[in-house]
């Protein structure tokens, strides 16, 4: 009985090409875009230089130094500054037109002119800042140790490198992998078309099909397990493909721990699933409402979990901890993470175990309402 | 008007749905804006935003405790236990971006003129640890000067000279054009960020109606009206249009209610212009995939799609500095990215002439452009359809 | 006694749908349940099917207790319903093999049923086909096809030739008959009340959740008063002529409307022949005349008042 209803539950799963294609692609697309988006991220640097003006006055032309370190940033491929030498009225005209982020006025101290505040705007203070401060430095030095001049500038540019980034773990806090687990979670809760499908097809009161099957001598929780498992191979190959894809296509690390990644990928569809079947037991209005709401809950869960907006997963995490506890997207992305992140189990066990605090109650709760087999009305 | 009326009673019929999609696209949005316009507040003093550090010292010494009050400056200090899950689930959770750890014999060695290191965990692409980074540098490196050329000098004394040092600041001048800065910030996030929420409320919805109306039997039985195609269409369209113009309106009300007092200028007329010509775009899309979906199910998943990974290469979610060029190159042939950079151009304005509008104007013809195109691939396309 | 339902009861809030009632289907019959649109008669064979929750009664089936958990008889019952129930993404053929795998187990006696159902319905062109892409007439075919593979003791068909071509329908009504030959009680419901006429052995007729006659056709229609009905068409009839018309012997009831001559007249041999005799006598011209046994609509109406097809 089990091979019977499992393989036409396939075949009539597999027929709706259309649903099958979209759910296994968008992923995929989607994690595509990301790479396209996300792939400059980590490796982020400052290389575009900015551009910036100097007031050509006497001052400027009689500090020797801050000339040297200004045309020192401002020659090379990887300078920091495109420079421009020009009078204060030039200056303040190109920088009315944007032409220039700011200009220098070499004064005691020295100013910098901008229109706005900005992260260019920072790096140009940042500079100015360091050369005074090391101008400083040096003049106190000299102050007690005159002679000391011909080693200083040659210590000046013998700069030390004095931190450096250690790890707490093999792998690093990484934003970009979030979103692709992220990614994945969304993915995971995609099943809960799967879900509202299968109890559509077993509510008597819903689909004349269902009917038919509830009159067969078959037991119903048993045929409607039986359909799921259908279900569930399904949307588990459409899973591993975006796995597959994640690691060997975009090179999205995982961490070590392989078997675990797939068992949590497992749990996540089986909660996506249960998901759905719960919300079309309880909702017993239009289709229409049902795919609304469960676009409304996966949504705001992945809203919540930080795929459009990162900092909204630390958000939550800060003021209303308990939320991120509660969104099963979240729990699904902090369990890959800490896979990722984290040597010990806690974290994980404690997330999938949330998880499947889910599980049971979305079963339960789907259990209780479709085990009935007398309808008050068809 | 039969069929715009038959509209109109479908939308009705769905409300439900359109309503909580409207409103839980809305809902992000307000969030997402009222956040990232915190995080980066236009100040009329040169402000960086301090960062949460955890700073951990193995040793105790004159020149870690200057160093700690040099670092006052750039960041706040938050305490917390020298474990090893303690610190990760620290970071893990940004209630602190920086760890630094001074390792024992730092003090010692460095005085002595050795290469040292600290050690530090951070949270990566952070601005703020940024400039963390550049004042322990900045500090160290200017004691190191004093180190190698001032024999024997003591902590103290090498404390209190880098304080001194360190304390010269670049004077900034900010020059803005009228007496109160203009804040854009929230305008132009909230608007860039309508280019997720207006398009999937219009792909959702749009597609949700058409496909009830491009179920066979009621498609026949309109073809066999004796309405025109023309006027059919010219019917669905306009209900369909007035939809994404309803949506519209409601969505760009809120963001003038959320953020009154910077409402009353010409760059929000700009915004509001720049919206509704993207609205006019997303309707012309939502048409064209109401026309090439069957599914309900599959709706979700293209909306997905498309809302997502347009937002995500257009620099919505991203900011555009981050992308690389190729990426934006790509992206410059969706309309989202000639929307979101209309957008960055119009919060930067603050002259009106020709010169400044225009190439705004131009982004605003482009997206034009798409819809035009958008649309009449989609007539193309229901004309085939209809004799299915 | 194949069924036997006594007292049922079924009430949606305030409105009684089954008004207690009680009937009994015995093995080899056809029993017809024959009623207007809304008397209960789908909301019995629910009732009777365990898929509907009612409120007081008692249902066996094959002598048990009818319970969803009965899987012994429910194996061996088939069922049409009114909707058609099918897979829209399996064909014809899977269809028909997947419903039939619920009650057969053996893939080789299955596949013989699923054969010889597919030839008793005439679908052996189109077992490729989807239902999407069958016809009205053919996709009631499958229905009934998926319902009596398995080749079930008790066959319940709700309204099974609603939207159905007359050659179809024929050929439901003949296999019907054919699935009764071979030894399957049927139970029947329809509005139709020809085609409840010509298969059923003996029939039910219900009215708003009652029971309201019971029996064969012959025994239902022997329960009115008229025995024949005559119908007259004639140009011009006078006040007089007809109220001599009405004093001959058996006739109950005569009325002119519209140049027609309506006259009902008890069970006699010779009704027509002294309808005819009278005309001639008074010289009265007249066109076309009909004589009709009654119907069971009349039945109907007779009992209640009103039309079956109301």
């Amino acid at each position: 009985m089990f091979t019977h209803i499992f393989i036409n539950r396939l075949k009539c799963l597999l027929h709706d090409r259309e649903t099958i294609f979209w759910t296994m692609i968008f992923p995929l697309i989607l994690a595509v875009f990301f790479n396209m988006a996300l792939s400059n991220v980590n490796s982020w640097e400052i290389f575009k230089a900015i551009d910036v003006a100097v007031v050509d006055d006497t001052n400027y032309r009689n500090n020797e130094y801050f000339k040297a370190a200004l045309n020192e940033a401002s020659k090379g491929a990887d300078r920091l500054f495109n420079l421009t030498v020009t009078s204060k009225d030039k200056a303040d005209q190109l920088l009315n037109e944007n032409a220039i982020v700011g200009y220098i006025v070499v004064e005691e101290p020295i100013k910098l002119v901008v229109n706005k505040s900005g992260i260019d705007q920072s790096i140009i203070k940042s500079f100015i800042d360091s050369y005074m401060q090391t101008v400083s430095s040096i003049n106190s030095i000299l102050l007690e140790n005159p002679a000391a001049q011909k080693e200083l500038i040659s210590s000046l540019a013998d700069r030390q490198q004095y931190v450096k980034e250690v790890s707490g773990t093999n792998a690093e806090p990484n934003n970009v992998l979030l979103y692709f687990y992220t990614l994945i979670a969304m993915t995971c809760m995609f099943g809960c078309y799967f879900g509202m499908r299968e109890v559509t097809d077993i509510q008597a009161d819903i689909s004349p099909v269902a009917a038919r099957v509830n009159i067969a001598p078959v037991h119903k929780l048993k045929t409607f397990i039986y359909n799921t498992c259908a279900s569930l191979l399904i949307h588990l190959f459409e899973i591993f493909v975006l796995l597959i894809f994640l690691r060997f296509v975009l090179n999205v690390d995982f961490g070590p721990k392989t078997g675990y990644v797939v068992l949590t990928s497992v749990l996540g569809s089986i909660t996506g699933i249960s998901f759905g079947a719960f919300i079309s037991a309880i909702v017993k209005k239009s289709e229409g409402i049902k795919v609304a709401i469960l676009i409304g809950v996966s949504m705001t869960g992945c809203f919540l979990a930080g795929m459009m907006y990162q900092n909204m997963k630390y958000i939550i995490a800060q003021n209303v901890p308990v939320l991120s506890y509660l969104n099963p997207v979240n729990l699904l992305t902090d369990a890959f993470y800490s896979l990722y992140c984290y040597d010990t189990f806690s974290r994980y066990a404690l997330n999938m175990g949330c998880l499947c605090i889910f599980i049971v109650i979305f079963c339960l709760g789907t259990y209780l309402i479709i085990r009935r087999r007398k309808y008050a009305s068809l | 008007m039969q069929v715009f009326k038959l509209y109109l009673k479908v939308l009705k019929k769905n409300i439900p749905s359109m309503l909580i999609y409207l409103v839980i696209f809305l809902f992000f949005s307000i969030i997402i804006s009222s956040s990232m316009s915190k995080e980066q507040h236009v100040d009329t003093l040169f402000n960086q935003q301090k960062s949460n550090i955890a700073f951990i010292s193995e040793e105790k010494s004159p020149l870690i405790d200057g160093l700690k009050h040099e670092l006052e400056k750039v960041a706040n200090f938050v305490d917390l236990p020298d474990e090893k899950e303690a610190l990760q689930d620290a970071l893990y959770f940004r209630s602190v971006y920086y760890i630094l750890r001074v390792p024992e014999g730092f003090t010692e060695s460095f005085m002595k003129g050795e290469n040292v290191q600290l050690e530090k965990m951070a949270v990566p692409n952070s601005i703020s640890n940024t400039y963390i980074d550049l004042c322990i540098e900045n500090y160290f490196n200017n004691a190191r000067l004093y180190v190698q050329h001032m024999e024997g000098i003591s902590q103290e004394s090498l404390v209190q000279h880098l304080k001194s040092d360190l304390s010269v600041n670049t004077s900034v001048e900010l020059k803005t054009k009228s007496n109160k800065p203009q804040n854009h910030i929230y305008a132009n996030y909230f608007f860039s960020y309508m280019a997720y929420s207006l398009l999937s409320v219009l792909i959702l919805g749009i597609t949700t109606i058409m496909l009830v109306f491009y179920d066979n039997d009621l498609r026949r039985r309109n073809a066999c009206s004796p309405l025109s195609t023309r006027s059919i269409n010219l019917q669905f369209t306009l209900a369909n249009f007035l939809f994404t113009v309803f949506v519209w309106m409601i969505m760009v009300v809120f963001c003038l209610l959320y953020n009154l007092e910077n409402s009353f200028n010409l760059n929000t007329v700009y915004f509001i212009i720049n919206s509704f010509v993207f609205a006019v775009c997303g309707f012309s899309m939502s048409f064209l995939i109401g026309n090439l979906v069957k599914s309900l199910n599959a709706i979700h998943a293209i909306c997905n799609v498309v809302t997502l990974g347009l937002c995500f290469i257009s620099g919505v979610f991203v900011p555009p500095y981050l992308l690389g060029s190729s990426v934006l190159k790509i992206a410059s042939f969706t309309p989202t990215y000639w929307y979101v950079n209309a957008n960055n151009q119009i919060a930067e304005l603050t002259q009106f002439n020709f010169s400044n509008i225009e190439p705004i104007l131009s982004c605003m013809l482009i997206q034009l452009g798409f819809a035009l195109a958008f649309f009449t691939t989609a007539l193309v396309i229901s004309k085939k359809r209809r004799f299915e | 006694m194949i069924i036997k339902v006594k007292n049922l009861v079924k009430r949606y809030g305030d409105l009684v749908a089954l008004d207690h009632l009680s009937l009994s289907v015995n093995e080899g019959e056809v029993f017809g349940l024959l009623g207007p649109n809304g008397s209960g008669k789908t909301t019995a064979i629910n009732c009777i099917l365990a898929l509907l929750k009612y409120d007081k009664g008692e249902i066996e089936i094959f002598g048990q207790p009818m319970t969803p958990d009965a899987y012994d008889i429910k194996r061996n019952i088939g069922i049409v319903m009114q909707n058609v129930a099918v897979y829209n993404e399996l064909t014809v053929y899977e269809n028909i093999d997947y419903f039939c795998g619920l009650y057969v187990k053996d893939k080789k006696t299955r596949k013989k049923l699923v054969d010889e159902a597919i030839d008793f319905v005439g679908l052996g062109e189109f077992i490729k086909f989807y239902p999407k892409k069958l016809s009205g007439g053919l996709l009631r075919r499958l229905n009934i096809a998926c319902g009596i593979a398995h080749k079930p003791k008790l066959i319940i068909l709700d309204e099974p030739t609603v939207a159905v071509d007359p050659q179809s329908r024929n050929r439901i009504l003949e296999g019907i008959l054919e699935l009764n030959r071979q030894g399957a009680t049927v139970v029947y419901t329809s509005h139709y009340m020809e085609e409840v006429e010509q298969i059923c052995s003996r029939i039910m007729i219900l009215d708003r959740g009652k029971a309201i006659a019971t029996g064969t056709k012959d025994e239902l229609k022997a329960m009115i008063g008229i025995g024949e009905k005559i119908t007259v068409e004639t140009y011009s009839l006078s006040e007089e002529q007809l109220s001599r018309l009405r004093k001959l012997p058996n006739i109950v009831s005569a009325v002119y409307k519209n140049q027609t001559l309506e006259i009902k007249a008890d069970k006699g041999l010779h009704n027509l022949e002294t309808v005819l005799d009278f005309i001639k006598k008074e010289g009265i011209q007249f066109g076309k005349i009909y004589s009709e046994m009654p119907t069971l609509n009349d039945v109907f109406l007779e009992i209640t008042g009103k039309d079956l097809r109301d």
